[in-house]
């Protein structure tokens, strides 16, 4: 029971922040629409070609190949690492865990500029800066940590008994794996998949370290040559800057539910 | 990959709050698995493993060792001992990202954690239409890319955008200005940036804790007669003490490490009037090569980074007691 006085408030205070995070957006939107150069409004004369002469321009086809195949690559290794590493974690048991646990575990506390340095100097030695397999091994290592802690977390809150019957029906530690443990933590594993989605695509320091080539460099590098060559072109600059958001918030938008739901009950379990 | 990882073990404790019978002790380690087939378990864990020792480990190692050296990249190293250490003190540039990380910490930590609680209150009361749509709204920012936030902002921030046309529109035209060119105001006006981007994650991770504060205490607030400020005070903030320390811990390591923002709208300048110490660790290994300098303040990063997630951790545990 919340009196008229108090909703009102309540409403009109709701819209106030809401309308302060949305200006600024609407207003870049206003911007990638208008012919204007110099990133004066005219929403008088919407020019939604805009977007193509902007993705033309900036030479997105071939950043976004990029960002498609690293993120693509690293997503699905990051995925099967979680999930293996949570089951050894969570469900084997792992010959030395009291140390390596808490080593792994590390990874999540550890900033990246503590390694990045000489992991930059490493890869050169190895020949794989400025390839996609360069890029994508150090996404991948760096998803270890929280993979690993994230899958342990959900494959235990599997009821033993389940797991228990099935070893009796014959069921091998892999079977059990895909057959009783996946299924029943689909949840985690949909949620792993949209946050390291999420943190890939919209890396920008890893990749600026790591690929100089602007051929395997993804779509954030790119906007960033993009403003810097286009600096006079706002409308072309804010128009490429709505096509990169664009998968990311549609897809936040579509599974915001799960999104939220995960974080939830793998808070609830452990 | 470091969001949610807290908020779980967080929100875990936070449930251990709540049976205070007894608080069971951490058995992370103990508990895990029953330990019957631990040499499958290594098989299991191995793949991710080398990948995480090469990619994490290794690198981290020899990021400390670096770190007492003096090297350009190219010619012989040559030892440091704690010289690259003292730079934090001696090196002006250094001191200034430094103090730098403070106003960072307000506007990326302190700033969105208010807001965020503040518009999760109001989401999350009863009767409210359209949260969902609200809460989607104020979560915007936080799915866009730096580097997108960065092109936003930039325009906000123009000599020609919106904020100095409503200043001219008013007659304070003398008060126009390039914001993210002005010495005095680049760094409060990224600091907002920054906090436009950041609240809403703390909004949403505040609606999740305030959904597990059992509806009943609001009804026992509401028959005791208190009123919506009271009833935040009393019901709401202790329930989320859980939730709290995750967002602190998640936005401050995020305000000592901002780089994308800063790096993507004035490169830390005009002068270095907006730099961060991750700014000078970037400059330092790239620009202009003092590998061991740069190695330091990563690992400086990293201690204080530990020592802020300990710290926070500690404080939220010994409240609850």
């Amino acid at each position: 029971m919340i009196s008229a006085r108090e909703k009102v408030s309540n409403y009109v205070l709701l819209t106030l922040v809401a309308v302060c995070v949305l200006f600024p957006l609407l207003w870049i939107v206003g911007n990638a629409l208008s012919p204007s150069v110099s990133g004066n409004l005219d929403l008088g004369h919407l020019q939604w070609s805009n977007f193509v002469t902007a993705w033309k321009q900036a030479g997105f086809s071939q950043y976004l190949k990029s960002s498609l195949i690293i993120t693509g690559s690293v997503v699905a290794l990051s995925t099967v690492f979680a999930i293996m590493s949570g089951f050894a974690f969570g469900v084997l048991g792992v010959w030395g865990q009291r140390l390596l646990f808490p080593v792994v575990l590390l990874g999540i506390m550890l900033p990246m500029e503590t390694f990045i340095v000489p992991l930059y100097y490493d890869f050169q030695s190895y020949g794989i800066t400025d390839t996609y397999q360069g890029i994508v091994l150090a996404h991948v290592g760096m998803g270890v940590s929280f993979g690993a802690f994230w899958m342990r977390t959900a494959f235990r809150a599997v009821p033993r008994s389940i797991a228990e019957s099935a070893a009796m029906d014959g069921a091998n530690s892999w079977t059990q794996l895909w057959r009783v443990y996946l299924p029943l933590a689909k949840p985690a594993v949909l949620t792993f998949v949209l946050l390291g989605f999420t943190w890939t695509w919209n890396d920008y320091f890893l990749a600026l370290i790591l690929v100089s080539d602007p051929a395997h460099q993804p779509l954030t590098l790119g906007l960033g040559a993009f403003s810097g060559r286009y600096l006079v072109q706002i409308n072309m600059l804010s128009a490429a800057a709505v096509l990169i958001s664009l998968p990311i918030v549609v897809l936040c938008l579509a599974f915001q539910r799960q999104f939220v739901r995960g974080i939830l009950s793998g808070a609830v379990k452990e | 990959m470091s969001s949610t990882t807290v908020s779980t073990s967080t929100a875990a404790s936070g449930a251990a709050e709540r049976d205070q019978i007894s608080r069971p002790p951490p058995r992370r380690i103990k508990g895990a698995g029953n330990g019957s087939r631990p040499w499958l378990g290594l098989l299991y864990l191995l793949p991710a493993l080398v990948v995480y020792v090469l990619v994490v480990i290794v690198p981290a190692g020899q990021g400390v060792w670096l770190s007492f050296f003096h090297w350009d990249g190219v010619t012989r190293a040559t030892w440091a001992g704690f010289g690259n250490y003292t730079g934090f003190f001696s090196d002006p540039t250094l001191r200034e990202a430094v103090t730098h990380t403070l106003y960072f910490i307000l506007f990326f930590s302190v700033l969105p954690i208010a807001l965020g609680l503040l518009s999760a209150a109001l989401a999350s009361r009863k009767n409210v239409r359209g949260a969902a749509v609200y809460r989607s709204v104020i979560f915007l920012p936080q799915m866009l890319t730096p580097a997108v936030t960065a092109v936003v902002w930039k325009r906000i921030y123009a000599p020609n955008g919106p904020i100095n046309s409503v200043l001219r529109d008013i007659g304070l035209g003398g008060l126009a200005r390039g914001w993210l060119g002005d010495y005095t105001w680049a760094l409060p006006a990224l600091g907002i940036a920054g906090t436009w981007a950041a609240f809403g994650l703390c909004m949403v991770l505040c609606i999740s804790g305030m959904q597990a504060i059992p509806t009943e205490l609001y009804d026992a607030a509401r028959v005791d007669g208190a009123g919506a400020i009271r009833e935040f005070f009393t019901v709401t903030l202790p329930g989320l003490r859980g939730t709290l320390s995750v967002v602190l811990t998640l936005t401050v390591l995020g305000a000592i490490r901002v780089f994308d923002i800063v790096w993507l709208t004035t490169r830390g300048g005009p002068g270095i009037s907006t730099i961060t110490p991750t700014i000078v660790l970037y400059q330092r290994a790239f620009a202009n090569p003092d590998i061991g300098a740069a190695a330091a303040i990563g690992v400086v990063l990293a201690v204080v980074s530990l020592i802020v997630t300990l710290v926070i951790v500690r404080l939220s545990d010994s409240e609850a007691r």
